[in-house]
């Protein structure tokens, strides 16, 4: 498993696929968030960006390895492995790359509620912002592996399908993402810093059984 | 040809095996019943479109079955028919990752890599980007990535496509060692002469179903080997060299006549010679066209 995880690691960075969401989440993050502004207002912010650029780099991983490699590296560990490795390179980019926004929005942001009333300290933020964005890099994951192979073939299908999913999952009532995100919104109105623990809980296991349906049917389907 | 010792996952068992794409599309296997065993060699014929590549997916455990069932998971490599070059790594790089896949450490993994890509003749594109590759640069590093780390089980499909002639012989002689060092060894080609009088069983696909062919393969002219060998006062021919031989009669002074096929000879000669106490090769030479050809 270890193999095929820096197998699949190497393959996203080397092929530069990578760059683009990279740029357009930093690109979103500079345009929505300046330093000085309340902390969690801002983490709120990073992490419903977030979402979205976990389903795409779930694209990148799944549609970067041409069907045959695929098989080749299929065969001696089974496709559900190297599928769920696959999957699991993404998801951990997106959560890279969401960590790295949340701590130096930590460090540049306002330690305050909306207004300057109320401080809030920056190490229980930071906490707060990371776990929000955990359960957005999750549920973005989740949206990736639902909207392409083996469920969906070709990108005319699997594209909207993608930003639908992600738009969704990122507006629902009743989705960890957007109880996690609007947390951190009230929490910034409040000075009451939340800890999103249930929606951490309820994003794990939605896309630990999003992961499991697409790894069960990588052997089903036409590769 | 069960043998005791031999870990049952290294059996793969296909029982009633059906596969079909799509949950109304037409059936491409029906009623498959299918057994590979360790070190046997295993040829699957059929016209093109009839399901062969199905057939090898489903030996890999690449693709599930429909309906039946598939028992036995060996250590699998698969290599496909045609191999995409479109990977952001160079030759040595892409091998060396795929060894580690395979199970092998880093160090090993690319110690394989430089082994296999100096034998199939393509040392010099080690470190050529596989996007630069030819096609035969590409099925050779595809070919190679099945053998690094010497699996239970080798799915070939059209493997020899795209290879130059000295590759093709290559990768003959590696399914020979392959088989004789007890993996099993599972192909499909194009060419009817590939491997001739080597395989243990050749299958037809037919309709969607799969008919042994009974008639004994006749190796073509000149792809056998005859070696004469001699053994220790009274020893008798090693199991294995048995085995690999298509036919075996004894000469005077306790010598041995063996015909082989052409692709196997370097193993029977290697298996000969490391025999303990080893055996002593008196002559080798192509095999007359007129010696009949049948098993024993």
């Amino acid at each position: 498993m270890t193999a095929l995880l820096r197998y699949h690691a190497e393959l996203l960075l080397r092929s530069q696929r990578w760059l683009p969401p990279a740029i357009l989440y930093a690109a979103f993050l500079a345009v929505g968030v300046q330093g000085g502004q309340p902390v969690l207002d801002s983490l709120g912010y990073t992490a419903a960006g977030l979402l979205p650029v976990a389903a795409w780099l779930v694209r990148i991983c799944v549609t970067g390895e041409p069907p045959a490699a695929r098989a080749c590296a299929a065969a001696p560990r089974g496709p559900a492995r190297a599928h769920l490795a696959c999957l699991l390179t993404a998801l951990l980019a997106a959560a890279l790359l969401g960590t790295a926004a949340t701590v130096v929005l930590t460090l540049i942001s306002d330690p305050a509620s909306n207004g300057d009333r109320v401080p809030v300290p920056r190490p229980a933020a930071g906490a707060a912002g990371l776990s929000a964005v955990l359960v957005c890099a999750l549920l973005g994951a989740a949206v990736g592996a639902l909207t392409h192979w083996p469920l969906l073939r070709g990108a005319g299908r699997a594209v909207p399908a993608m930003l639908l999913g992600a738009l969704l999952a990122t507006v629902v009532a009743g989705s960890p993402a957007r109880a996690a995100v609007s947390g951190l919104v009230t929490g910034s109105q409040s000075g009451r810093v939340p800890v999103p623990l249930l929606p951490l809980a309820g994003a794990a296991l939605l896309t630990a059984a999003a992961f499991a349906v697409a790894c069960a049917l990588t052997a089903r389907r036409t590769p | 040809m069960l043998q005791k010792n031999e870990p049952m996952h290294r059996h793969l068992r296909l029982t009633a095996v059906g596969r079909r794409y799509g949950v109304r599309g037409p059936w491409v296997l029906r009623g498959v019943d299918l057994a590979i065993v360790p070190g046997t060699l295993t040829r699957i014929e059929g016209a093109n479109g009839t399901g062969k590549s199905t057939l090898l997916r489903l030996l890999a455990r690449l693709d599930a079955p429909t309906e039946g069932r598939i028992t036995g998971r060996p250590r699998t490599a698969y290599v496909p028919e045609r191999f995409p070059s479109a990977l952001p790594f160079t030759a040595a790089g892409y091998l060396t990752r795929l060894g580690t896949v395979h199970g092998l450490s880093r160090a090993s993994a690319a110690r394989a890599a430089g082994v296999w890509l100096e034998r199939f003749g393509a040392a010099g594109y080690a470190g050529t980007p596989m996007a630069r590759l030819s096609k035969g640069g590409s099925q050779k590093v595809a070919v190679a990535q099945a053998l690094l780390a010497d699996p239970e089980l080798l799915v070939l499909d059209e493997a020899w496509t795209g290879l130059d002639a000295a590759a093709r012989a290559e990768l003959e002689r590696a399914v020979a060692e392959r088989t004789a060092a007890g993996g099993a060894v599972v192909f499909v080609d194009h060419d009817p002469r590939r491997l001739a009088g080597a395989p243990d069983a050749t299958y037809i696909v037919v309709d969607g179903g799969l008919e042994r062919r009974t008639a004994v393969d006749a190796p073509a002219a000149g792809a056998c080997a005859v070696v004469v060998a001699r053994g220790p006062a009274g020893a008798r021919l090693p199991a294995e060299a048995a085995r690999l031989a298509v036919s075996a009669e004894e000469t005077a002074h306790g010598g041995h006549r063996l015909t082989v096929p052409a692709a196997r000879s370097d193993v029977l000669l290697r298996t000969l010679l490391t025999a303990r106490p080893p055996w002593h090769v008196v002559s080798v030479a192509p095999a007359p066209p007129s010696i009949p050809e049948t098993r024993p």
